[in-house]
């Protein structure tokens, strides 16, 4: 194919050879030697391709051939070097890849602003203690709290947590409700998306009905009616008046998510009298005053709290503690460890990819000195040479990079498909394009960079008959650079093996009890319908004895929570227990207890055992006795080297009751999540009184010969035979067991995957210079073959220089492994930060990979044939 | 200094004037490049030398301000040959610079030799 430009430089060329031709006969004509003219003519012409190049520089298109024709030699380049085209592509999109990736998820965790107005100045003020570590405020103090701080421009309150509300329709649906004060909007910046927000008069008590509903609501139950404002809706058997639609990105401080809010409707006189004098608890978020730091508000909130102490009963003094936390520290607070881990590996990745980038150039650089010098000698000008490295510099960081953002964006969608519910913001994760371009940046400036030393350097002259070397403060910079990574390598797979074997605990973890076979189903009962204990109770005994009569039905069940989640609202303080005859415990001691109530099968249903005394029996429920069944924990704690069979005692938990009765003492189960040491446990037998039974969410156990799949349906059948308004949600045990197992998992599976990573990034770099160097040593190695070496003898050659980085990147990682571990302790359940199989296999894994990378080269240079590499001399 | 930056500099320093030089030699007859530059060094009495590396830049960019046009014909030795000729545009500015190259000179000589002036 003929460019334009090509008739355009033939032309320049004849030109110029007619200007040498003149020259050379108009010397002959003055009497001189053609010979000695042509010499002197030319002589006096100059350098003819350089006359050329800048001739056509006027043209003022030779930018665009001169691209045309870098980026076809580049092309060139690579393939005939593919082994260094892949190294390149393959670290450029590993590290620009996982970096992208991992970094969208955590930059909304560490990073982000929330979405309010200033949301740095936003905290959550309240009360703590041990067994609800969210800040909560209640009613009686929030309404003092009001009047007599001084720290706050504003104080706006939320009911503690989202509650289903049915929406009595046509189409019903179980929604999730919750209300907030007429001033919780403004307070956070925000405005409804569509109508207003609520008004004064609206957040009283016994005000007009009315609600917010949200943008998804709005959106997928009345098809975004652009009309919805001022229509009626039945909640909860009430007529309601929609006054508004919330923004799409709204978000509840506490992270719930709720589809209709109604106005809170403080009322102060009754927040005086209920709930023993204190009033509700609720949620406080509040916004500093301008100058007020969160340490400021504390002390000033400080007197406060002290006064409102003075109303607690003597045993919760000690317990309950002020908090006040920025928004973000509570929304972020448990998973920041995780991301900081997370977003250390990714720089470490990030920094290897830069290295074995800026490696690999070097060392193309270096093998391309004869080649540029030769170039040079022949005309080319700095200029070009310089252009040609950055185009191939770029052209290599653009294909990289490309491939890194596929990679990066699969990585998304694989993260966010793992990720476990519960992770803040991690549903919104999306690739981050500015995070892409500043790893992509970092990358490819880490290749320019060194891409462009190479041909910055003068091309020595010496370039042109030596053989390619490399300088010799590069080499060590090379294999700093090599041993380095071989060090974060370590540290990398030090973190994930100790996270795997954490995990590997996790799953093995004797929880106390069976899940094979095991069926739950959790209820939650329409409370406006279900308003009496009486009815919840008859609710759940007619499902009890239907669900008996299934066939291949083992046992049955029931209970406010099953482990190993903890007992929630039932838990109480191990103080609280007041056993007959024996002293009280000082208010504060003892940590928690957590408390069950559970129907006599129970035990039966998990495979619990009961290693003293009885189960509860079914005359037990109908009987006068309270009975009470301990875990041997709480057992051996309240009654040591004793018999509790029999004991009596009390409980401040359980006001009114006339005392408990121990009949028995199951075994121990994780109580407290699959991860933290596991509580002591006391179990209540929920009788056939309407008390028993108060709270609309169960949880039924069914232990089942039948699959989970085949009876499920029969289950879900027998609930809609009693009540077909009632949802539920069927899952067998061993499911909500692996569901809670899914954040270190997740963990594990990141970090996993960033060690990986890192390791390949490492060996990649290590080949490519034990390749690089035996290479460039074939003429010596020629040489001492020649002289009498064996293969042998040049393996170890060869593999003693690559083992020496090994070792020293050995060292120096395990020894920063050991000290830095420690930011991972949070992380990890029973394994120490300093677990020797950890830091045995690791450096074992390391070194057999690094030994492959070694021995592949190494081996190309036993094959070394002195006769071909000293006559290429 | 790299060669070719050598080459650009030269360049540089005669621009204004080589424009000019070229331009005026162009301005009887249309030539080729090495007549030109013969042209220029004979004129001056062998003092001004054109480097091969400065004319032909120079003549080329001079094209692309269309100030000269340019076509291969035949020389009387029936060869091959670029021939420039001035254009219209080239032309007025050889004119302009011609007017300003003698402002120049009077300029400098009335600084040199004040006496003569008076």
């Amino acid at each position: 194919m003929r460019r334009p430009w090509d008739r355009a430089k033939e032309d320049l060329s004849e030109e110029l050879e007619f200007h040498l031709k003149m020259a050379i006969s108009e010397r002959v004509a003055r009497g001189e030697d053609p010979a000695q003219a042509r010499t002197a003519a030319l002589r006096e012409l100059g350098n003819m391709p350089l006359i050329e190049d800048v001739t056509r520089e006027r043209w003022g298109w030779m930018w665009l051939e001169n691209l045309l024709r870098d980026t076809r030699y580049a092309v060139r380049g690579f393939r005939r070097n593919p082994l260094f085209t892949i190294s390149v592509l393959v670290t450029l999109a590993l590290g620009i890849g996982s970096t992208t990736a991992v970094f969208s998820v955590v930059d909304r965790i560490l990073f982000r602003p929330l979405p309010y107005a200033n949301a740095d100045r936003i905290v959550s003020l309240g009360f703590v203690h041990s067994l609800e570590r969210q800040e909560f405020v209640m009613g009686r103090f929030y309404v003092e709290w009001q009047k007599e701080q001084t720290a706050f421009s504003a104080l706006t309150a939320q009911s503690t947590g989202v509650h289903n509300c049915d929406l009595v329709e046509d189409n019903p649906a179980q929604l999730g409700c919750i209300s907030f004060q007429a001033n919780f909007l403004p307070l956070f910046g925000i405005s409804p998306f569509l109508g207003r927000n609520f008004l004064p008069e609206e957040d009283r008590p016994n005000g007009p009905r009315v609600v917010m509903i949200s943008y998804g609501l709005w959106k997928s139950h009345y098809n975004s009616d652009p009309n919805i404002l001022g229509r009626m809706i039945n909640v909860d058997g009430h007529f309601v008046r929609i006054v508004g639609v919330l923004p799409k990105d709204f978000q509840l401080p506490t992270l719930e998510t709720a589809d209709i809010v109604t106005p809170f409707a403080l009322d102060p006189a009754v927040q005086q009298t209920v709930n023993g004098g204190f009033g509700y608890p609720e949620r406080v978020f509040t916004r500093l005053k301008p100058g007020v730091s969160v340490a400021q508000a504390y002390a000033q909130m400080k007197p406060l709290f002290n006064g409102d102490l003075k109303r607690f009963p003597p045993s919760a003094k000690n317990e309950v503690h002020l908090s006040i936390r920025t928004l973000r520290d509570k929304e972020t607070q448990d998973v920041r460890p995780v991301a900081w881990v997370l977003f250390g590996f990714v720089l470490a990745v990030l920094l290897m990819a830069c290295t074995n980038v800026a490696g690999l150039m070097m060392a193309r650089g270096a093998g391309r000195q004869r080649e540029l010098a030769v170039r040079s000698a022949i005309g080319a000008s700095r200029g070009r040479l310089i252009r040609q490295a950055l185009t191939e510099a770029l052209l290599l960081s653009f294909a990289g990079g490309l491939a890194g953002l596929a990679l990066s964006q699969a990585l998304v969608m694989v993260f966010v498909r793992l990720a476990p519910t519960g992770i803040p913001f991690i549903s919104k994760a999306h690739l981050d394009l500015r995070i892409a371009v500043f790893a992509a940046l970092l990358s490819c400036l880490c290749g320019l960079i060194f891409g462009l030393t190479a041909a910055l350097e003068k091309p020595a002259l010496a370039a042109l008959n030596a053989k390619a070397s490399m300088s010799r403060s590069r080499a060590f910079l090379r294999r700093t650079l090599v041993t380095a990574q071989l060090a974060v390598s370590i540290i990398l797979l030090s973190g994930a093996v100790l996270l795997l074997r954490s995990f590997a605990n996790i799953e093995q973890e004797n929880l106390g009890m069976q899940t094979d076979g095991v069926l739950t189903m959790k209820v939650a009962l329409p409370w406006w319908r279900y308003n009496t204990d009486q009815k919840i109770m008859d609710f759940y005994l007619r499902l009890e004895s239907s669900l008996k009569r299934l066939p291949g039905t083992f046992a049955v069940g029931m209970a406010t929570s099953i482990p190993p989640e903890a007992g929630g609202s039932q838990s109480f303080r191990y103080s609280d227990l007041q056993v007959e005859g024996k002293p009280p415990v000082p208010p504060g001691v003892g940590g928690t207890v957590t408390g069950r109530s559970v129907t006599p099968d129970y035990f039966r249903a998990l495979n619990i055992p009961i290693v003293r005394g009885r189960n509860f029996a079914e005359q037990d429920r109908t009987g006068g006795e309270r009975e009470a069944i301990l875990s041997r924990l709480l057992a051996a704690r309240l009654f040591p080297g004793e018999d509790p069979i029999g004991k009596r005692f009390k409980s401040d938990g359980f006001q009114g009751h006339a005392g408990m009765i121990i009949v028995g003492v199951a075994d121990n189960v994780k109580n407290n999540g699959l991860t933290d040491q596991s509580d002591p446990e006391m179990y209540t037998l929920r009788r056939n009184v309407p008390s028993d039974w108060s709270g609309n969410r169960l949880i039924v156990v069914i232990h089942s010969a039948m699959p989970a799949s085949a009876i499920a349906p029969w289950v879900r059948s027998e609930v809609v035979s009693i009540d077909r308004t009632v949802p539920v949600e069927i899952e067998p045990l061993n499911q909500t067991i692996s569901r809670m197992a899914d954040r270190p998992r997740f963990e594990t599976t990141l970090l996993g995957f960033f060690a990986l990573t890192g390791l390949m990034l490492a060996v990649i770099g290590l080949y490519g210079l034990i390749s690089f160097i035996t290479t460039q040593r074939r003429h010596e190695i020629g040489v001492r073959m020649a002289l009498g070496a064996t293969r042998g003898n040049i393996l170890g050659l060869i593999a003693t220089d690559g083992l020496r980085m090994v070792g020293v990147g050995l060292v120096l990682g395990l020894g920063t492994a050991l000290a830095v571990s420690r930011m991972l302790k949070s992380l990890l359940f029973q394994v120490s930060a300093y677990d020797p199989l950890t830091y045995i296999v690791v450096p074992l894994l390391l070194s057999l990979a690094a030994l492959i990378a070694i021995l592949i080269p190494a081996r190309a240079g036993m094959r070394v044939d002195p006769a071909v590499t000293l006559r290429a001399e | 200094m790299t060669e070719s930056a050598k080459y650009q500099n030269r360049i540089e320093l005669l621009q204004g004037t080589l424009d000019m030089l070229i331009l005026q030699a162009l301005q009887r007859e249309s030539t080729h490049g090495y007549a030109i530059a013969q042209m220029i060094r004979s004129r001056s009495g062998e003092v001004l030398t054109v480097e091969t590396g400065s004319l032909y830049p120079a003549l080329h960019r001079l094209e692309r301000q269309n100030w000269v046009r340019s076509e291969w014909k035949l020389t009387e030795s029936k060869q091959r040959a670029k021939y420039y000729q001035l254009t219209a545009l080239g032309r007025k500015q050889l004119a302009s610079n011609h007017q300003r190259w003698l402002q120049l000179v009077r300029a400098i000589g009335a600084v040199m030799e004040p006496e003569v002036q008076q």
